[in-house]
C-alpha cells in the first residue's frame, strides 16, 4: 500500500492551550480512518489543519510526499454543520464547488448533477439550499465534498446530527465511497467507527493515545472476563468454596478475570462439570467498543 | 390650493412609481423570507407607512443576516 | 487570479438575489429625482403654505443646475455612503461568522480572487447606481433649471467616483479585517466623520482623499488649485491599492476564524 498523507509532531496552540498536541499519524491511500475522542479532544482542529483552514503552530503535513503543497485541490471537507448560501441552489452550489476545485464549466456541471443523484438530492437540485432539512444539507455537504473527486476525504462527524435513517443512509454512501478515495472521519460514538474501519485514531485532550486497527485496538483492551452465572444461592456458596480463582460477585453472577486469573473458559467448564455444577450461563466476555472508548479517551 | 394644482404631476410621477417598485420589493422580500429581525407585521407597517425610508430600513435592519 | 469568473458569478448571483441589484439603484435614483424637484418647487410650497407675514418678501437664492449637482453630492455623501457602509459592511465578516466562508477557503481558490470579486460587483452596483442617480438628476434639471455642459457633468462624475470607489473599497477591507460590528463603526468613521473633519479644518491642507467630492463639485467652475486636484486623485488612488492588498491579506489571514 502507498501512503498518501503522513502528519509529523501537529500541533496547535491557542494562548497557552494546547488545542492540538504533537499528533502523528500516517494514513494509507484506500484506507478509512476513524479520528475518536469526545467532544473538546481536538478532532475539528486537526480536520482544519488538514483542510488548510488553520496554521498549525507547529509540525508537518507532508501529502503524496510532497511538503509545502496546496493540497486544497486534492481534499474534500465535509464540516459537522456545513453551511451555505441559502439563495444558492443545491447545483447551482455543488457546481460552483467543483469549478472552484479547478474542473472546467461544462464538466463541472455535469459532475454536480451526478454527484447529487449519488446523494440522494437528484429531486432538489434546483432548490435553494436555503430550504434545505437538516438531513438534506448533510448529503449536499458530502456532494460537495466529493464532487471533484478528491484523494483525501475529510469528514467531521459525519452522522452525528442525523437521525437513525439518515445515518444509515450516509454511512452506506461513505461505504460506496470507500472504494474510490482515502476517508478521514471523526465522531465520537464507537459503534459508528465500528462498521467502518481500518485504522482508529484515539484524541485525547489533543493528544493521540492509541493508534492501530480495530483488532489491534480490541484485543489491547479486550479485558477478558468470565460470567458465570447459576441457578441457586447455594450453587454460588458452593463454588466458592472450591474456587481457584478470584472472582466478584453479583448476587448468583460471578466475574472471573480470565487475564489476571489466567483461566480459560474451557478451565471454568471442566470443573463447572466435574463438581456439576447447576448453572444457567457461562460466558466469555470482552470489552465493548464503548468500554475501550472510556479507557482509552476519558481516563485520569 | 390653485398652488397646488400648478404642481406638474408629470414630474413628480416617476418618483411614486419609484417608490411604488421599491416598496413592491421590500415585500416581496419580506414575504419570502422566513426569518426577520423582529415581527413580520411590525415589517409590513414598516414598508407601507414608512416610505423611501421605510424601505431602506426594511433592507438594511430588517433582513436576518444569512 | 484562480476562480475569479467563478466568484464573480457568485458574487453576481447573492446581490440579485438579495434585491441590493436593484434596490440600490432606485433609491440612488430616487434621491436624484427628488433634489432638482424639491429645489425648484420648494419656493412655491413655502408660499403657499408658509404663512409668512403680509408684505414681507422672502428671497429664495436662484440655484443654477449646477448647483444641483453639488447639493445632490451632498445626499449622497451622507446617505448613500451610509447606505454602502450599512449594506456591504459583512460581505466578507458576515462569511465568516456564518461559515458559509468555510466552504469556499477549503477550495484551491486565491484570497485576490476572493476578495476582487466582491470588490468588482460591489463597485459595479454602487457606481452604476450613483451614475443613474445623476442622470436622473440631469434629466430634470435641464427641464427645470438651466442646461448643464455635459462636459462638465462628466468630469464631475469621474471625480466623484474616484472618492465612491475608496469608499467601496474602505468597507470591504476592513469588513476582511474585522467583525461587521467593527467594520460598521470604523467605516462611518473614516468614510463621514472625517470627511467631515476634513471639510471644517481642512482649509490647512489641500491633499486628501476627503477633498476629491469638493474637488469633483469644482469641476462645474474652475478649479483654484490644480496641484492640489491631482495630489489628492493620486493619493486616493494609491489608498485604493493599499486597501486592496490588506484585504487581501486580511482575508486570508483571517480564514480561519470562519465558523467551522
Amino acid at each position: 500500500m502507498t501512503q498518501l498523507l503522513l502528519v509529523n509532531n501537529l500541533t496547535k496552540v491557542y494562548g497557552n492551550h494546547k488545542v492540538a498536541d504533537s499528533i502523528s499519524f500516517e494514513l494509507e491511500q484506500g484506507t478509512i480512518t476513524a479520528l475518536i475522542g469526545p467532544n473538546g479532544a481536538g478532532k475539528t482542529t486537526t480536520l482544519s489543519m488538514l483542510a488548510g483552514l488553520v496554521t498549525p503552530s507547529d509540525g508537518s503535513i507532508l501529502f503524496q510526499n510532497q511538503p509545502k503543497a496546496d493540497i486544497r485541490a486534492s481534499i474534500g471537507f465535509l464540516p459537522q454543520y456545513p453551511k451555505f448560501f441559502p439563495w444558492l441552489t443545491a447545483l447551482e452550489f455543488t457546481e460552483m464547488a467543483a469549478r472552484l476545485s479547478g474542473i472546467e464549466a461544462k464538466k463541472a456541471l455535469e459532475d454536480a448533477k451526478k454527484t447529487l443523484e449519488f446523494v440522494g438530492l437528484g429531486n432538489a437540485m434546483k432548490k435553494r439550499t436555503g430550504t434545505f432539512s437538516g438531513g438534506m444539507k448533510q448529503r449536499l455537504g458530502l456532494a460537495q465534498a466529493i464532487v471533484h473527486k478528491p484523494k483525501l476525504l475529510l469528514l467531521d462527524e459525519p452522522v452525528s446530527a442525523l437521525d437513525p435513517v439518515g445515518r444509515r443512509q450516509v454511512m452506506n454512501l461513505l461505504k460506496e465511497l470507500q472504494q474510490e478515495t482515502t476517508i478521514l472521519y471523526s465522531t465520537h460514538i464507537l459503534n459508528d467507527a465500528e462498521e467502518m474501519t481500518d485504522q482508529l485514531l484515539f484524541l485525547r485532550k489533543g493528544a493521540l493515545v492509541e493508534n492501530g486497527s480495530l483488532d489491534s485496538v480490541r484485543e489491547k483492551y479486550a479485558n477478558p472476563r468470565i460470567l458465570i452465572e447459576f441457578e441457586s444461592d447455594e450453587e454460588v456458596d458452593r463454588f466458592i468454596t472450591m474456587s481457584p480463582w478470584a472472582f466478584s460477585r453479583e448476587k448468583r453472577l460471578l466475574v472471573i478475570d480470565a487475564e489476571k486469573e489466567k483461566v480459560r473458559i474451557s478451565d471454568a467448564l471442566t470443573l463447572l462439570t466435574t463438581e456439576n455444577f447447576l448453572i444457567r450461563k457461562l460466558e466469555l466476555q470482552t470489552a465493548s467498543l464503548e468500554e475501550i472508548f472510556m479507557k482509552v479517551v476519558m481516563e485520569e | 390650493m390653485s398652488e397646488f394644482a400648478n404642481i406638474p404631476w408629470n414630474l413628480i410621477l416617476p418618483i411614486l412609481v419609484l417608490q411604488l417598485i421599491l416598496m413592491a420589493v421590500a415585500l416581496t422580500d419580506l414575504i419570502r423570507r422566513k426569518q426577520t429581525n423582529g415581527p413580520f407585521i411590525m415589517w409590513i407597517f414598516i414598508i407601507l407607512l414608512g416610505n423611501l425610508i421605510g424601505s431602506i430600513i426594511y433592507f438594511i435592519f430588517g433582513r436576518r443576516h444569512e | 487570479m484562480k476562480g475569479l469568473s467563478v466568484l464573480l458569478q457568485k458574487e453576481w448571483r447573492e446581490n440579485a438575489r438579495n434585491f441590493k441589484l436593484y434596490w440600490i439603484p432606485i433609491v440612488f435614483v430616487i434621491f436624484g429625482i427628488i433634489e432638482p424637484v424639491t429645489n425648484h418647487f420648494l419656493p412655491e410650497i413655502m408660499k403657499s403654505v408658509g404663512n409668512l407675514p403680509e408684505g414681507s418678501e422672502f428671497t429664495w437664492p436662484q440655484f443654477r443646475g449646477e448647483d444641483i449637482f453639488v447639493s445632490l453630492m451632498g445626499q449622497y455623501q451622507l446617505i448613500g455612503i451610509l447606505i454602502i457602509v450599512l449594506a456591504f459592511m459583512g460581505s466578507i465578516s458576515g462569511e465568516r461568522k456564518s461559515g458559509t466562508a468555510t466552504l469556499l477557503y477549503v477550495r484551491p481558490m486565491s484570497f485576490g480572487s476572493y476578495f476582487l470579486s466582491k470588490w468588482i460587483v460591489v463597485n459595479g452596483i454602487i457606481l452604476g447606481s450613483v451614475w443613474l442617480g445623476f442622470f436622473a438628476a440631469w434629466y430634470y434639471i435641464n427641464i427645470l433649471f438651466n442646461p448643464v455642459a455635459a462636459g462638465d457633468v462628466f468630469a464631475f462624475l469621474a471625480t466623484y467616483s474616484l472618492w465612491i470607489i475608496f469608499a467601496v473599497t474602505v468597507v470591504l477591507s476592513f469588513s476582511a479585517w474585522m467583525p461587521t460590528g467593527g467594520t460598521a463603526g470604523l467605516s462611518i468613521l473614516v468614510l463621514i466623520v472625517l470627511q467631515v473633519i476634513d471639510s471644517v479644518i481642512g482649509a490647512f491642507w489641500t491633499v486628501s482623499p476627503w477633498k476629491v467630492a469638493t474637488y469633483a463639485s469644482m469641476m462645474f467652475s474652475s478649479i483654484t488649485n490644480q496641484s492640489g486636484f491631482w495630489m489628492s486623485i493620486g493619493l486616493t488612488f494609491v489608498l485604493i491599492v493599499v486597501l486592496i492588498l490588506f484585504g487581501i491579506n486580511m482575508a486570508k489571514r483571517n480564514a480561519a476564524k470562519t465558523t467551522v
